[in-house]
């Protein structure tokens, strides 16, 4: 099935997701990202670690082809989910995406009441018939957004008027309001005081019983703390990829080493 | 140590911050020359505006008012229904003409009765102080009210632009010596009449209702024909280019490859919203009338010129407002599965509804405004038939406010200098109500957070 060599083959073996095999994207004349061939595991968190600039956002991207929006961006190479070509022409990305759902860097509620804004996606995939259904998804969102107890009263209040990290925990409730099987994180916590963040990283915990998780992030402690496997990205090349607790105890590239220790990035 | 004392010393001498140096005191001086040269722009500016608006007010309030002469007409069967038919056919035979003796005799009725009168003056002059629009109105009703033949009624006529002007001031005693129009006998009756009670000076729908009419009856002047033609025209620019103007800067901004030929295309826009209008009239006349064959005058065709001179205003207007949405809208939407129609028309349309809004009103108001390209495709035409309701109307001919304002000051009755002026008025209340909503809807769209 795969013709690639294995990475972190002493994990406990558990159900791929995603597989990337040869991708290689372009800006332009930039070459973002050079090559990358990664497996992504069902019901685990997966940090993507590496300096400012090495790509990791831009793979994120690729993951759910958000890239497809930037006209100069070209993506080489084959992603699959579940061993389908998310790339293939028939591939419709708008239900690419509803399968594979982002939260973004910036927390970005739509400006409208916290009802709609977690309405939004069940309503435009039609995933209910009535308002009682559609309310039955709405808190049930919110509730693995972690943020139910806090806009249970004030449902019909602009999302936008929440705090930082309560619009990001909104966010989140937003995208899994439409069943991913994959969610993607761009540095979800960037904006958040460490409170905020705390609150989201126990959220993405919990998110792992349900959903392939896929974590950008800058901080490495995030990183150790809420993922089971790590990959370590540098100019675009991926480094290193294995479980988190190998990658920060015993790295085996010397560069993903200095990056873990603070001598680079 | 010796040396890094002495060093900094050397360096920079100590210096008080209670004393402003040269640099700070000529960088403050740049500051307040500046502000200055802010403060006289503005009072300049505004000092022309209360000019202007004070000039055509001191002109122009006065076309709101109007003198009326009241009478009770006689109208005499033996005049006006000779054999008592009561046909209407024969009835219409009486010319407009006709009708002057009845409003003579009325007057030499008045006088008997209120004991007025000027010595040597006879009831023929006197009924010259009455708009040659008077007759004309007392047979349009006895044709719409036959019945009334033989009645005596209470009727309000139009004085005459000269008795008008008199109670202005733009007549008076002596310059009536030397004109072949009006008499000072006449307006020392008209001082009788007015004490008497049946002339007055009052505010003048008609002003706003009526039609245009000609040279030398300036009191029956008014802007109906032209506002509704203004109305008709707008409804046209508004239908047509707010669709077409968003649809086209949604697809521009949010669908289009960004390749030289868009490239080209926005720098066509840019180009059209600055071509004189005139052009656009031409380019009215070459197409609309001459090529397809529309009517000339006719509300349809200005609105259709309008509007090709309305879209790139609409079309600027709208691009910025959608560039001014922040992208991370867009990439929520995408993110919960929206296609890109979905976002845009859910999320991104709505927020930039405001600029949308304000950007077609100020393009309509300029629209409202225009002149040039109207004169071109016959708007400047004398039209005193009302445009019947849309859809129909907007292929009759009408007039258009500007055009009125223009039409009027090119007479010579001083008379129509305060028609002119009034117009004018009436133009820049329609543009500050129009701005006034633009300023309201965007309150209201810009609460919804």
């Amino acid at each position: 099935m795969y013709d690639a060599p294995k990475l972190g083959a002493n994990v406990e073996q558990k159900e791929l997701k995603i597989a990337a095999r040869g991708v290689q994207v372009f800006y332009g004349e930039t070459h973002a990202i050079k090559d990358v061939d990664i497996d992504i595991q069902a019901k685990t968190v997966t940090a993507f670690i590496g300096p400012s600039g090495c790509g990791k956002s831009t793979f994120l991207r690729c993951l759910n082809r958000m890239n497809d929006t930037i006209d100069i961006c070209r993506v080489e190479g084959d992603i699959t989910l579940d061993g389908e070509d998310i790339y293939d022409k028939r591939v419709d990305p708008v239900q690419l995406r509803a399968k594979v759902g982002m939260v973004f860097q910036k927390p970005n509620p739509f400006p409208k009441s916290i009802y709609d804004n977690v309405a939004y996606g069940p309503r435009i995939h039609g995933l209910s018939r009535n308002k009682a259904e559609l309310d039955e998804i709405v808190e049930k969102a919110l509730r693995r957004g972690a943020i139910w107890n806090e806009v249970k009263d004030r449902l019909h209040e602009p999302g936008t008027g929440l705090s930082g990290g309560q619009q990001q925990r909104l966010c989140i409730a937003r995208a899994v309001a439409t069943e991913p099987e994959v969610l993607l994180m761009d540095e979800p916590c960037s904006a958040l005081d460490p409170i905020a963040t705390a609150q989201v990283e126990e959220l993405i915990d919990e998110l792992r019983t349900r959903y392939s998780v896929v974590i950008v992030t800058h901080s490495m402690q995030q990183a150790a703390r809420v993922s089971q496997r790590t990959a370590f990205f540098h100019l675009g090349n991926l480094v290193e990829y294995d479980d988190t607790a190998t990658i920060f105890t015993n790295p085996r590239d010397e560069r993903t080493e200095s990056y873990i220790t603070g001598r680079i990035g | 140590m010796t040396d890094a004392t002495s060093g900094s010393a050397m360096g920079k001498p100590k210096s008080s911050l209670l004393v402003q140096d040269d640099r700070t005191k000529r960088r403050n001086a740049a500051e307040a020359r500046f502000r200055g040269y802010g403060v006289v722009a503005i009072t300049i500016a505004m000092l022309a505006l209360v000019g202007l608006l004070s000039s055509i007010l001191y002109n122009g309030s006065s076309a709101f008012r109007q003198t009326f002469i009241t009478l009770d007409v006689y109208l005499d069967p033996a005049k006006l229904d000779k054999d008592g038919s009561g046909d209407l056919a024969k009835i219409a035979k009486v010319t407009t003409f006709g009708y002057a003796p009845l409003i003579k005799k009325s007057f030499e009725v008045e006088f008997e009765k209120q004991g007025i009168g000027v010595e040597g003056m006879k009831p023929k002059d006197a009924a010259k102080m009455i708009s040659k629009e008077g007759p004309a109105e007392l047979r349009r009703f006895v044709l719409a009210n036959p019945d009334q033949i033989g009645e005596t009624l209470s009727f309000e006529f139009l004085a005459s632009g000269r008795i008008d002007g008199y109670y202005k001031g733009r007549v008076t005693m002596e310059s009536a010596e030397i004109d072949k129009n009006v008499s000072p006998e006449q307006l020392q009756l008209a001082d009788q009449m007015k004490d008497a009670g049946v002339l007055e000076t009052k505010w003048n729908w008609g002003f706003l209702t009526r039609a245009d009419a000609s040279e030398n009856r300036p009191e029956a002047a008014g802007l109906g024909v032209a506002i509704l033609g203004s109305f008709y025209m707008m409804m046209v620019v508004l239908c047509l280019s707010l669709p077409i103007g968003v649809a086209a800067s949604i697809y521009l901004e949010e669908f289009a490859p960004k390749n030289w030929i868009t490239d080209v295309i926005e720098v066509n826009i840019s180009n059209l919203a600055a071509v004189p209008s005139i052009v656009f009239g031409i380019l009215g006349l070459a197409i609309f009338i001459n090529f397809a064959g529309l009517p000339q005058s006719a509300p349809i065709v200005g609105g259709l010129v309008l509007t090709l001179m309305t879209l790139p205003t609409i079309i600027i207007a709208t691009r910025a407002s959608l560039k001014a949405v922040p992208p991370s809208i867009r990439d929520a939407a995408l993110g919960v599965g929206a296609s890109k129609m979905q976002s845009v028309f859910h999320h991104v349309l709505p927020l930039a509804a405001p600029g949308i809004l304000t950007g077609t009103i100020i393009g309509l108001a300029q629209a409202l405004g225009e002149t040039a390209p109207l004169l071109l495709i016959g708007m400047v035409a004398f039209v005193r038939e009302f445009p019947s309701a849309p859809p129909e109307g907007f292929f009759d001919p009408a007039a258009a406010l500007p055009v009125q304002v223009y039409n009027w000051t090119q007479r010579a009755d001083p008379a129509f200098v305060e028609r002119a002026s009034g117009a004018i008025i009436v133009l820049l209340v329609f543009l500050l109500f129009m701005n006034a909503v633009a300023i309201i809807l965007r309150r209201r769209f810009e609460r919804r957070w």
